[in-house]
Order: C-alpha cells, then sequence, then structure tokens
C-alpha cells in the first residue's frame, strides 16, 4: 500500500470536558476525493482546520509527503501546500485580482507571471468581468466563486473546503458546485466538509464520516 | 470684551510671519510629530500581539492601558521631571528643559492610546482574516500585517487621535519643557502663559493653528477612509 498523501494519527481536540475525535485517524490518498460527513457539532470544520494548520491547541500526530509533525507544531512549509477555504470565505478590501494574487506573492512567483495566472484562475470561475470589483459589491456566490479561484490559482497539493455551497441557492449554488466539481476532477486531492445532497451524491468523492469521536469511510 | 479686534491681530500676526510665533508652531508640530513616528511602529506591534495572544494577566495589562488612556498627563510630566532631572536616574542625559524631553513624554502619553486603539481595531476584525491570510501562505509576521492593513483606518483613527492629544497637551510640556522662549515654548504652553499675562493676540493666534490642526489632520483621515471605500 502506497504512502498517503497526508495522515492523521491519535487525533484529540478537547473542547473544556467535550473531547472531539477520541485518538481518531484519517489516511488522504494522492489524487483522491473526499466529502466529510456528519452532523452539526460532530467536527468536519475542525478536522479541515488540523489539517490546514489552523487549530494548533490539539494533539496527535500528523504527516504530509512522509514528513511527521505533531499537532501542535504544524510545520510553515505545509501551508504552501495545504489550502483552507473557509464556509463564507474573507475576501481581502480590494480588487478580486489582488486577491487571487495575495498567496502567488506569498510563493515568490514573479509579478508577470503572477498575473497571467491570475488572468487563467478569473477565467476559469467566470468572473474576468469583475477582476477589478471590490469584495462587498460581489454577490454571495461571486465571492464562493473568488474564494475558490484564490485557492485553485495556487495549485494546491490539498485544499480543503468547508461547505462551499451552504447558503447559496439557485444559480449561485450550481455555478459554484460545478467549480467544486472541477477541482475535484482536476487532479488535486480535495477534501470537502458538506451537507450538500448533490456534492455528497458525487462518485468521484470518498465518504468519510464524521461522528464526533470517530472518523470512519463508508457510504 | 471686544473679540474681534484681538483676533483680527492674531490673524494677521500669523499672516506676516511673526518669526517668535512661528517658531512656537514649528517646535510643536516637530516635537509632536517625531513622537507619534516613534512611537506608533512599537505600540501597533503590542496592541496586535496583546489582541491575538493569550497570557496569563493578559485583561489586567488591557485595563491598565484603558486607564492610563484618562491618566492626568501633569502627573506624567511629574514623574518623568523625577526621572530626568539632575538627581534622577536619568540626569546624565540631561533632557530636562529640552525638546527632547517632551517628546519622552509626548511618547508615554502616546503610548496607550495607540495600544487601545490597535487592540480594538484588531479584535474588532473578522477571525476569518488572519486565517485567510495564514492559509494563504503568509508567515506569521505578514499575516499580522495584512491584518492592521486591513483594519488601517481604525489604527489610524488611533494616530490621529494620539496626536492631537499631545499636540495640544499643556501640563506635560510645562514640567519637563519648562516654557523657555525659543527654546521649549510650544503652542499649548504659549497660550497658558500669553492667556496668563492678558495678552490675548497671541493666544488665539496659536488657538487658531490648533484647531487648524485638528480639523485639518481629522478631514485627511475622512478623505483616505473614503478612498478606501469605507464611507
Amino acid at each position: 500500500m502506497s504512502t498517503p498523501l497526508f495522515s492523521v494519527e491519535g487525533l484529540a481536540k478537547h473542547f473544556g470536558d467535550r473531547v472531539l475525535f477520541d485518538g481518531a485517524r484519517i489516511a488522504l490518498e494522492s489524487g483522491s476525493g473526499y466529502v466529510l460527513i456528519g452532523a452539526n457539532g460532530t467536527g468536519k470544520t475542525t478536522l479541515l482546520r488540523i489539517i490546514a494548520g489552523l487549530e494548533p491547541a490539539g494533539t496527535g500526530q500528523l504527516a504530509f509527503r512522509s514528513q511527521a509533525s505533531p499537532v501542535a507544531e504544524y510545520p510553515e512549509t505545509w501551508r504552501h501546500e495545504i489550502v483552507y477555504v473557509h464556509q463564507q470565505p474573507y475576501l481581502f478590501h480590494t480588487t478580486i485580482e489582488k486577491n487571487l494574487e495575495y498567496g502567488l506573492a506569498r510563493r515568490g512567483v514573479p509579478r508577470d507571471a503572477r498575473r497571467a495566472r491570475v488572468r487563467d484562475a478569473l477565467a476559469w470561475a467566470g468572473l474576468t468581468d469583475r477582476r477589478e470589483v471590490p469584495p462587498h459589491k460581489l454577490s454571495g456566490g461571486e465571492q464562493q466563486r473568488a474564494a475558490l479561484a484564490r485557492a485553485n490559482v495556487l495549485d494546491p497539493t490539498l485544499l480543503l473546503l468547508d461547505e462551499p455551497t451552504a447558503n447559496l441557492d439557485g444559480d449561485a449554488r450550481r455555478q459554484v458546485l460545478e467549480l467544486v466539481t472541477a477541482l475535484c476532477i482536476e487532479n488535486h486531492t480535495v477534501v470537502v466538509a458538506s451537507h450538500d445532497p448533490e456534492i455528497i451524491r458525487l462518485a468521484i468523492l470518498n465518504r468519510l464520516h464524521v461522528s464526533g469521536r470517530r472518523i470512519e469511510a463508508g457510504e | 470684551m471686544d473679540l474681534f479686534e484681538p483676533t483680527r491681530q492674531a490673524f494677521h500676526l500669523l499672516l506676516t510671519g511673526d518669526p517668535e510665533l512661528w517658531f512656537i508652531i514649528w517646535l510643536s508640530l516637530w516635537v509632536s510629530v517625531l513622537a507619534i513616528v516613534l512611537m506608533t511602529p512599537p505600540s501597533v506591534a503590542f496592541g496586535f500581539a496583546l489582541a491575538k495572544r493569550e497570557f496569563p494577566g493578559r485583561r489586567a495589562v488591557v485595563v491598565l492601558l484603558q486607564a492610563l488612556l484618562s491618566f492626568p498627563t501633569v502627573v506624567i510630566g511629574l514623574v518623568l521631571y523625577l526621572l530626568l532631572s539632575r538627581r534622577g536616574p536619568f540626569g546624565a542625559f540631561e533632557l530636562l528643559f529640552t525638546p527632547w524631553a517632551i517628546m519622552v513624554g509626548y511618547m508615554v502619553i502616546a503610548l496607550p492610546i495607540l495600544v487601545v486603539f490597535t487592540v480594538s481595531a484588531v479584535q474588532g476584525a473578522d477571525p476569518r482574516l488572519y486565517e485567510t491570510a495564514r492559509s494563504l501562505g503568509a508567515r506569521r509576521l505578514r499575516a499580522a500585517l495584512t491584518t492592521l492593513w486591513e483594519v488601517r483606518f481604525a489604527v489610524m483613527a488611533g494616530i490621529v487621535n494620539a496626536f492631537g492629544r499631545v499636540v495640544s497637551e499643556v501640563g506635560c510640556a510645562l514640567l519637563v519643557g519648562g516654557n523657555i522662549a525659543g527654546l521649549t515654548r510650544n503652542m499649548p504652553t504659549a497660550i497658558a502663559l500669553e492667556t496668563s499675562k492678558g495678552a490675548f493676540v497671541e493666544g488665539i493666534a496659536l488657538g487658531a493653528v490648533l484647531v487648524a490642526i485638528a480639523i485639518g489632520v481629522n478631514v485627511a483621515l475622512a478623505w483616505l477612509q473614503g478612498r478606501g471605500g469605507l464611507e
């Protein structure tokens, strides 16, 4: 069996007296897609945040590309390959184009290359004509698409999406759903936390049931 | 009392470039601006750390800083006087009755204002902001700078507030500066002195400049906020 791209062992996260993931473990294979299923409060978002290094106060061992690290000592270098998108994404108070450039600049991508990649990502998300618009002038669906484009432009090894279609309906939901499906197909390793039946039904996604203490694969 | 004639004379004094008056204005401005420029980076950094870092006693530090906001500046001047006087621990620097002593006093006065405004701005910011920067690959320092940039107008309001407080401050400047003509006499101490002598013309002229500075700085902040799309 091949070494997983990302694995979690002996995971536990304390919220006062309550313990999430009492020693839970998961392994994410490279190029595969996963959907986290579970009721509210069972830890789907917390799990994504731990994988993204946004929840340092937890116990357990993480491993990415065979490099091991305790949850509390998340390596900085992993942040260049693992990208997390919030359920309601935060867009910086500047243009959408500059939002997309932000992560590329952090990776030292030269300006010309940055511009070209941002142009492609905006086209991918159907936001080319919105590139100079500030985020507060975008609809909820456009904001979510901008956040997905901002993550996708970085070509992450592991992409974590938290309820990408929540609070959306109609065309906005359908457009975001198409982008999420495209991301799963485009050879990324993607983990999506979702209640959306259409995302859960996507055949390309492996189901992981999150139930507070355990994380189990299954139908 | 006739207000019109002294006011007319005050503006005449200002417009004819009275050297003594303009030295007082210049001294007030450079001492205040330099104090704020020197104090802003460490205060904002401290404010950010205070807003973001959990440590025992953090709440007590914030409460202490909030209490310092209303601390009498004349007492700050008194403490500084004792520290800088010839027999004080910093007497060897011979700063007392120099503009540098006033500047140090202004820095102490500005510190809690700058820190408290920064703490409030950062704590009021959306928590997803810092996380988003980190998740997009920003290191801690870059994510902190991104956060501060996003809340820059709230931080700038603190800078404007601190500048307004020090440029019009009397007690501390009077004690550690000594109100020496041509050396440490600034706008507020000059207004106090001239008014006590019954020389209202100079007082009105300097008062008008102080009001103009206060209005100008706030208008500039409002203009910047407007350019930032937050009007």
